[in-house]
């Protein structure tokens, strides 16, 4: 049955002019938050401090200004020679219907140099894992944990960031054009908190010492691009302000939130950058971020690229070099040009590492094939047969 | 003369086959003889080149306009997109179709399909001046070409004939040759004879 549309645009226009209202009023809630960040922005030190006594108490994610809130500048000279690196990746999980369990990480691995000598390696490194030991963690009570969903993807975060810094190092060998290392997506790696402490260190502890740690030996300027941002952690700063005791207001609804629904990309989306601008530098105060990141604590500032807000990453080490802060400023918004928006050299490690639909079915095949050569029996579910083809 | 391996096969039938080029726009001339190489070691396979073009490797991929004003002022266009976009050289590719006119064997050159088309992902070599003079000493090619049904058949024997002549010892006797055979395959159509014989003297 086709959707009706006679009934879903009615419901489309209804929403049209429910959102126009709520901008009207986000509007003005930015309005009101950046009045008091001007305000605040002398005393930056201050709320830097209360943040950072505050951010396990506080229900809204806090930031740790570096420098006067408002702070912002214009872009910066352009490096006439540069080198990337850049490295994504992705992931074909382990799937309990198949007939072996196995999983594969392919990650894309992008080296883009601009300048005198022009010069460009795009690759990709796929990594099959069918072991007893690497389909299961076992901790040191013997507890085990399967590596599959959650777990996979975890461990392909971790390889970029060890891939990014051996990368790094290859070229270095090879080349002393200026090095930037960039990554995809935010270096904070949330998606560990939920995990257990066990699993969480095992994963973090390879990712801060072989791609972070590796990366800040080999004096590597390092940043991730995150597209359209939906952290809220400056605009925490301005809640924080309104309410620095945060103490509770309304007992039956705990806290309330000055400024319902707004991130840093509507605070930062009033005009206040303009093109090619970038904010003042900020510290994530995000748990994992403070408590197990160390010295590789992650800082970030926002960018106005021209087409969208862009929120730049970097570890402590790099946000404390302000040669470095100027040249990934400039890098950044260099290379979201060159790519119509978005990083070219993210958008070609993307490319290289994607698993479109028709690889899966070849892995699958071939998976198969292998298992049928070596006279194994190919137990794949019938579940999985059923679910591939419609039966009429 | 050692051949130049310019690129590999990555599309072949018994008729035609596409080359994809080592190197971003390096393609041989349209008109030029090229050999494939296949999977029977005795066999190596001549084509004719022909609908040379660039695009995107990824399917579906389409190039955009690059050029044009940068955001510090500067313009560039042409050449200088491609040092601007050193990627580029990356995710484009250059290829070409090549018609099959004939294959040789342990030596021997025959103006016939051969047994097999060539083996995807074997080589590719231009022809050096030697052997396309060998290959075009005898017109039986010529045929195959005319009745290729392709759309540009006529412009691509006229250019590799003209090719083959100005590699002969003596030019003129060789398009008088080349005239006589397409006389005999044209004697219906007057009109083609008249434009390929053209193309042979301008």
């Amino acid at each position: 049955m086709p959707l009706d549309f006679n009934q879903v645009g009615q419901q489309i226009k209804q929403m049209g002019g429910d959102l126009r209202q709520t901008a009207n009023h986000h509007d003005q809630l930015v309005a009101h938050a950046w009045a008091k960040l001007e305000e605040q922005s002398p005393r930056w030190e201050h709320w830097a401090r209360h943040a950072e006594e505050n951010y396990l108490r506080s229900p809204w994610l806090l930031a740790a200004p570096a420098e006067p809130i408002i702070n912002r500048y214009q872009l910066p000279k352009f490096p006439p020679n540069y080198c990337l690196a850049a490295v994504d990746g992705s992931q074909i999980d382990l799937d309990r219907h198949w007939a072996v369990e196995c999983y594969l990480i392919n990650l894309g691995l992008v080296t883009i140099q601009y300048g005198q000598q022009p010069y460009s390696k795009l690759h990709s490194v796929p990594a099959l894992h069918y072991n007893d030991q690497e389909l299961l963690l076992r901790d040191k009570d013997g507890r085990s944990y399967k590596m599959a969903g959650a777990l996979v993807h975890a461990e392909r975060d971790t390889r970029e960031g060890i891939a990014l810094a051996r990368l790094a190092q290859e070229i270095l060998e090879q080349s002393t054009t200026p090095l930037v290392a960039m990554q995809d997506g935010t270096l904070i790696r949330w998606s560990l908190s939920g995990l257990d402490p066990w699993v969480r260190a095992h994963f973090l502890q390879r990712y801060l010492d072989e791609g972070l740690a590796a990366l800040r030996a080999a004096d590597v300027p390092t940043c991730s691009y995150i597209s359209h941002p939906k952290a809220p952690e400056v605009t925490g700063i301005a809640r924080l302000i309104v309410n620095p005791t945060l103490n509770n207001t309304n007992k039956a609804e705990g806290l309330v939130d000055p400024y319902p629904g707004i991130n840093d990309t509507k605070l930062f989306g009033n005009g206040w950058l303009g093109d090619g601008e970038r904010s003042a530098l900020f510290k994530s105060l995000s748990k994992i971020n403070v408590e197990e990141y160390r010295d590789h604590a992650i800082y970030f500032f926002y960018l106005n690229v021209g087409s969208e807000l862009a929120r730049i990453e970097m570890p402590e080490w790099v946000a404390q070099r302000p040669e470095w802060v100027d040249l990934i400023h400039a890098v950044a918004y260099d290379q979201a040009h060159r790519g119509g928006g978005y990083p070219v050299a993210l958008a070609r490690a993307h490319e290289q590492a994607v698993v479109r639909e028709s690889d899966r079915r070849v892995f699958r095949q071939m998976i198969e094939q292998a298992l049928w050569h070596a006279r194994l029996n190919n137990g794949s579910s019938l579940k999985q047969d059923a679910k591939a083809q419609v039966r009429v | 003369m050692t051949e130049q391996r310019i690129g590999e096969v990555i599309e072949a039938s018994s008729t035609q086959w596409t080359t994809g080029a080592y190197e971003l726009l390096n393609a041989p001339p349209f008109g030029s003889l090229i050999k494939a190489g296949c999977h029977d070691n005795d066999l190596c396979i001549y084509g004719l080149v022909y609908d040379i073009r660039t695009g995107s490797r990824d399917l579906g991929g389409k190039a955009m306009v690059r050029g044009g004003r940068r955001y510090d002022g500067s313009e560039f266009y042409d050449g200088q997109i491609y040092s601007e976009h050193p990627d580029l050289a990356a995710v484009l590719q250059t290829e070409w179709s090549a018609l099959v006119i004939g294959y040789e064997r342990a030596g021997r050159i025959i103006h016939y399909l051969p047994p097999q088309p060539p083996t995807v992902h074997y080589s590719v070599h231009l022809c050096d001046d030697d052997t396309v003079e060998r290959f075009t000493q005898h017109c039986d090619f010529f045929r195959m070409v005319l009745h290729a049904n392709l759309p540009i058949a006529d412009e691509l024997l006229g250019t590799a004939i003209r090719h083959a002549a100005a590699l002969q010892a003596n030019r003129r006797e060789y398009e008088l040759y080349a005239g006589r055979e397409l006389a005999r395959l044209l004697r219906d159509d007057y009109d083609r004879l008249r434009v390929l014989v053209r193309m042979l003297t301008s």
